[in-house]
């Protein structure tokens, strides 16, 4: 066996002996490729983008490694990889393609790492109801590839797509840089399969609504693998849209840009993509634009009919320029959509011993601007950081995302340096009343203010959870439902 | 030895893999180890010292087909990921450690001169001291001799005349399994073996074998006292010519290309085979889903057929996916043809379909 490193915050393993007996049942229920325990497949499943992996990772260190890897290929056989954990308690992490930012595919307790990506076959596509069923370890960009070479669009395309699958997008409740028009993944979800912890599967119908209780779909989505493994799913389509407008404006102010967004929004516009920069935003990305030097810059696109296109552009432009704003045409819009993927420099600064991450939150029009403000002062207070700087995206008739891009170099212990950084950013947020986080989800870390989040009404959650997964062997110690141990210390 | 560079390995290794969709081999097999950015992140850990070498480490470093796909999305503007684990390989070679389904290749290419085995190399032909030596590459010799004959009546047919030579390989094999020492002994060998022919022009149907000739052996030290043709481009100039006069082809009407990944995005050539293909009568050329610069592999790279034949069919079925419904499907890379033969249908080097407009009746 080779070498392995280091763990930092591994909290249990199976024994040698537990791991020998499971490694065996699984290969007879799954066939030996299906199931490894080599040490290569251990840890590359150890961890995902969250900071802390990544820091951890220069100092030669991972995180937590699991027992085992096993890769379904049907939900059957998902199915009987959990009953067989439950039987012997044995903790369960599903993992898509590791793009997460916050630790949420950390095994913390070892057991088993299931790795959707065997699962990623596209099962029906439905011209009339636009409608696709896929499987859940479907890489994004190949999902949204399948479905343009068909002439639609899934009008999801999150900044992770190339490195996503759909059933994270899923598990972790996750929006799109298109969401503003196409909704975000709750709204396009039509149904979905999950296998509960105990085996038993779930098949919601891919109605477009109903009223026969609770929607038990939308229980799974946000779930991030701790109430069971959504393994299919029915997802809506578009058509292509025969017309795209490229729209950008720079404004004197932030807080006159914010209401100009929301006036559009009220006004019943819905351009798919909404992306308002700070001043120091602007500068970083927009250097070329003269007309914004010194301003915020907002760039839109408006997409789909053509006559739906003109009017919304018209709506937008006379918003804009009634809140003083300059237009600044489409290159802007262009500009960002040749760089929308590129995070080549978080790698270079990480690299230069900075500790990197993006912090995304959302809050009511009221609040927007001084929740900005709020946050921004207590991230640049905390020792160190050299850069809190911020964007609005996806917007909703009652608000929008804010979305921190946060540089430091740590003074002393990074990890110590990490963590003032987030509960400088959580504390402020929930003080004015932003929810905690808009699209990354919860994972290991944010867990830690889960329950000032949800406050009394976190205790439903756990109730679910322990009614679900009474063994609680599914994704363990993550979305605050429990304590993570050596992580809170 | 090759120096892996590692801060554009680290690069690579701290970047949340957004490339992965455009890897052909994580997307086939599904292993997170295989990732382009699990590679770098293993890799890195290795040449830290963090990991010692073992053969599991070095076969997740190994399942790469040297396409590039990943750097059609890389925004590392001097990272080559398949260049820093073709190094990186080489330090596990020094290391002493080697996959075991390697080694019986290592082993033919170190006794026999082919990775497989003794007698399946080309055998001397043509006239000896003629301008234009056929060099037929391995795979082409061992495992579709048919193309080869059809490449030299080809040659007989345009009056060309020409040599073949008993062939040693390229050196190839042996760089992509760390073994750079017999790569450049091969290098050498062969760089002797081509001065004494007197050749002017080497003319061969292999990417691999073209891309180690002028882009590896100049590297090693070894300058070629000839020039390099590849036989698409070297068929082209006799049609020109008027050397050669394609007819119609019986039976096939509607093809497809598939371009060799080398070819298309290291050499940046994939016109030149759709002059040829449409300088041959009756001919429609129906693009596949994605191809030329954007072509997938077809599990031929870096020959993956031999060392992983699981995963190597499994690129294959997804790349056969992609192509559209012909008569038949051409490429010019002996390595893509055995691939994309899996799927049962015609598949065919540009040679042979050249071979059959111009020879045939």
């Amino acid at each position: 066996m080779s070498s392995l490193p280091e763990t930092t915050i591994q909290e249990t393993n199976l024994s040698k002996q537990e791991s020998s007996q499971l490694l065996q049942q699984l290969r007879t229920l799954l066939g030996d490729d299906n199931v490894s325990a080599a040490a290569v497949d251990r840890l590359a499943a150890c961890r995902d983008y969250w900071p802390m992996g990544t820091l951890w990772f220069l100092e030669g260190k991972a995180p937590a490694l699991p027992d085992l890897v096993v890769w379904p290929r049907s939900t059957e056989e998902v199915a009987a990889v959990l009953t067989l954990a439950r039987k012997h308690g044995v903790p369960v992490t599903p993992y898509g393609e590791g793009s997460g930012a916050l630790g949420g595919v950390i095994p913390l307790r070892g057991g088993i790492v299931l790795d959707m990506k065997r699962m990623n076959r596209v099962r029906h596509l439905d011209r009339e109801n636009l409608l696709v069923t896929v499987e859940c370890g479907l890489n994004g960009a190949l999902y949204e590839e399948y479905l343009n070479r068909q002439g639609f669009t899934g009008g999801h395309v999150p900044q992770s797509i190339r490195c996503s699958t759909v059933g994270g997008w899923l598990a972790c409740r996750a929006a799109g840089q298109f969401s503003t028009r196409y909704g975000k993944i709750e709204d396009i979800v039509a149904s979905l399969k999950a296998v509960l912890p105990d085996g038993t599967i779930f098949q919601g119908r891919p109605v477009p609504r109903s009223s026969t209780g609770p929607r038990l779909d939308h229980l799974f989505l946000g779930s991030e693998g701790t109430l069971g493994v959504i393994t299919e799913a029915v997802l809506r389509i578009w058509p292509l849209p025969e017309k795209q407008a490229l729209l950008s404006y720079a404004f004197a102010t932030l807080e006159a840009a914010l209401e100009a967004i929301r006036r559009v929004i009220h006004s019943g516009a819905r351009p798919a993509v909404v992306r308002l920069y700070d001043y120091v935003e602007t500068s970083h990305h927009f250097p070329e634009t003269k007309e914004a030097e010194g301003r915020c810059m907002l760039v839109l696109i408006s997409e789909g009919h053509s006559d739906i296109v003109a009017a919304e552009a018209k709506i937008i432009d006379a918003y804009a320029r009634e809140h003083g704003a300059v237009a600044c045409g489409p290159e802007p819009v262009k500009h960002w959509l040749e760089r929308r993927f590129n995070v080549s420099l978080a790698s270079t600064l990480f690299r230069q011993g900075a500790v990197v991450d993006t912090i995304e939150v959302s809050a009511n029009w009221s609040n927007a601007a001084s929740l900005y403000h709020a946050m921004q002062e207590a991230l640049l207070k905390v020792e160190g950081t050299a850069l809190a700087s911020g964007h609005w995206s996806h917007v909703y008739p009652d608000g929008a995302a804010l979305y921190f891009t946060l540089c430091g170099f740590p003074p002393g212990d990074k990890a110590d340096y990490y963590k003032q950084l987030w509960e400088a950013a959580m504390t402020s947020c929930l003080a004015l009343e932003g929810a905690i986080s808009h699209h990354h989800g919860i994972g290991l870390h944010r867990g830690l203010w889960m329950d000032q989040e949800h406050g009394p009404g976190l205790e439903v959650l756990k109730r679910i959870k322990k009614a679900l997964d009474p063994d609680g062997i599914m994704n363990p110690g993550k979305m605050g439902l429990e304590e993570a141990l050596r992580w809170r210390k | 030895m090759a120096q892996v560079n590692r801060k554009q390995l680290l690069d690579c290794a701290l970047c949340p893999n957004m490339c992965r969709c455009e890897c052909p081999v994580v997307q086939a097999w599904g292993k997170e180890a295989v990732s382009p950015s699990g590679k770098s992140r293993l890799a890195h850990l290795l040449l830290e010292g963090r990991l010692s070498w073992s053969e599991e480490f070095l076969e997740a470093l190994s399942a790469c087909v040297g396409c590039r796909g990943c750097q059609t999305l890389c925004p590392f503007p001097e990272l080559d990921l398949a260049e820093e684990l073709l190094a990186a390989r080489q330090e596990a070679s020094q290391a002493g450690v080697c996959l075991h389904q390697v080694a019986p290749y290592l082993g033919n290419l170190k006794k026999f001169g082919s990775p497989y085995g003794q007698g399946r190399g080309l055998a001397p032909a043509g006239e000896r001291g003629a301008a234009v030596l056929y060099f037929a590459g391995c795979t082409a010799a061992a495992n579709n001799p048919q193309s080869v004959e059809t490449a030299l009546a080809l040659l007989e047919k345009a009056g060309v005349s020409y040599q073949t030579l008993d062939e040693f390989c390229c050196g190839y094999p042996a760089e992509i399994w760390g073994d750079l020492e017999l790569a450049r002994q091969l290098a050498a060998d062969n760089r002797e073996r081509f001065a004494a022919s007197g050749a002017r022009t080497l003319v061969t149907g292999c990417p691999e074998c073209r891309w180690t000739f002028t882009r590896r052996y100049g590297a090693w030290g070894i300058e070629l006292p000839l020039e390099v043709v590849d036989s698409t481009t070297f068929f082209l100039g006799l049609i020109r010519e008027g050397r050669l006069q394609p007819r119609p082809v019986q039976g096939i009407d509607t093809v497809t290309y598939h371009d060799p990944c080398l070819r298309a995005r290291l050499e940046e050539d994939w016109e030149r085979p759709r002059e040829l293909l449409g300088l041959i009568p009756g001919l429609t050329l129906v693009e596949a889903a994605s191809s030329k610069e954007k072509v997938r592999c077809c599990g031929g790279g870096q020959m993956a057929q031999l060392t992983f034949p699981a995963l190597a069919e499994t690129m294959a079925r997804r790349r056969l996916a992609e192509l559209p419904a012909v008569s038949a499907a051409l490429t010019d890379c002996p390595f893509c043809r055995e691939s994309l033969l899996v799927g049962g249908g015609t598949v065919m080097e540009l040679t042979e379909l050249l071979g059959r407009a111009c020879i045939e009746r």
